[in-house]
């Protein structure tokens, strides 16, 4: 069971301005005597029977965007997807593949469309992996979803197969 | 946008019929000391540090997230009358003051109920190092937390801690 820090633990500070989370005093004077000691972390329950991993829980952090960590809250769609990017900065880009019908030839045709989504720090996501994205308000030009569960693969099925899910 | 000066504000009509206030110049705000819960209305001395834009140091300018230098003696005369204890005295001073605390103390006499609360509030009394010095000098660092070109307002809050001694390594460098 990961408990939240009761101490204050800095995050690597590489940005040039401070870094921490919103919603903690980091000044606060811890008196000795205190009966309830307040957690150091704030973390939320994102809702819809999503579980928010350990490491979110237990890391140091900051990330204004992570979906329990963080100012977004997930609502709309969810959807699966292959992680097929990791090389932005906290950004992931993920691989939808689908059939789409043609009428006149009563076929399918294979179509993909990929989805740029929020990968927080709690997720060590590789190319390949499975991973569920939930929307949310847009955080950049294209990032309109947030990494809310990560499912790693372990078979070199790699990125260019068509899966659906 | 908003620089340091005497009071200039412009007044927009913004969608909807409301109002927003453009802060053109500035040279006070309300700014609160987190720890000791006290927030008193300062002026606003310099901008010393941005972190998105040297320039806006530079020309001085006002904006949410800035690092200012804010007049102590608000903070330090409350906290004397709160705690009854004397703060931000100077190395070579500590005699000086003593001695002229002394006479002092024997003019304004407090009552046993006075000194009995004033006790109560010191038990557990600390005070940062680097505050400490702040006061000395007659001023404290803060960091903005309005949006003065949008309430017209610069309010913020006295560094302390962790985020104090981050910002004065990068004022160092």
């Amino acid at each position: 069971m990961p408990r939240l820090a009761t101490n204050y633990k800095e995050c690597d500070q590489h940005e040039r301005a401070y870094q921490a989370q919103d919603a903690i005093f980091v000044a606060r004077k811890r008196s000795v005597s205190a009966k309830k000691v307040k957690p150091m972390r704030w973390v939320k329950n994102v809702g819809l029977g999503i579980k928010t991993p350990d490491a979110a829980i237990e890391g140091n952090y900051v990330d204004k965007k992570c979906p329990f960590t963080g100012n977004v809250s997930i609502r709309g769609k969810i959807l699966k997807g292959l992680v097929i990017s990791t090389k932005m900065k906290r950004t992931i880009v993920v691989r939808r593949d689908y059939l789409h019908y043609i009428t006149k030839y009563r076929r399918f045709e294979k179509r993909h469309k990929n989805i740029h989504a929020h990968c927080s720090p709690c997720f060590a996501v590789k190319e390949g992996d499975i991973v569920t994205i939930g929307q949310c308000r847009p955080l950049a030009k294209t990032v309109k979803f947030n990494v809310v569960a990560h499912e790693a693969q372990r078979t070199k099925t790699g990125k260019k197969t068509f899966r659906m899910f | 946008m908003t620089r340091i000066g005497e009071k200039r504000i412009h007044e927009v009509r913004t969608r909807g019929g409301n109002k927003k206030f453009r802060a053109l110049r500035l040279d006070s705000g309300n700014f609160s000391w987190g720890t000791e819960v006290c927030t008193r209305k300062v002026r606003v001395l310099d901008v010393v540090y941005n972190a998105s834009n040297n320039e806006l140091v530079r020309t001085k300018t006002l904006v949410k997230g800035a690092i200012v230098v804010v007049d102590a003696h608000p903070f330090k005369s409350w906290y004397e009358g709160h705690y009854g204890v004397k703060i931000g005295i100077k190395k070579g001073r500590v005699d000086a003051a003593a001695a002229a605390a002394a006479p002092e103390e024997e003019e304004k006499k407090k009552s046993s109920h006075v000194l009995r609360k004033l006790a109560a509030r010191g038990k557990g009394r600390t005070i940062e190092d680097a505050i400490d010095h702040q006061m000395a000098s007659g001023r404290l660092y803060a960091k903005i937390t309005s949006r003065p070109g949008q309430s017209g307002r610069c309010d913020g809050a006295i560094l302390e801690g962790p985020e104090l001694a981050f910002y004065l390594k990068q004022l160092k460098k």
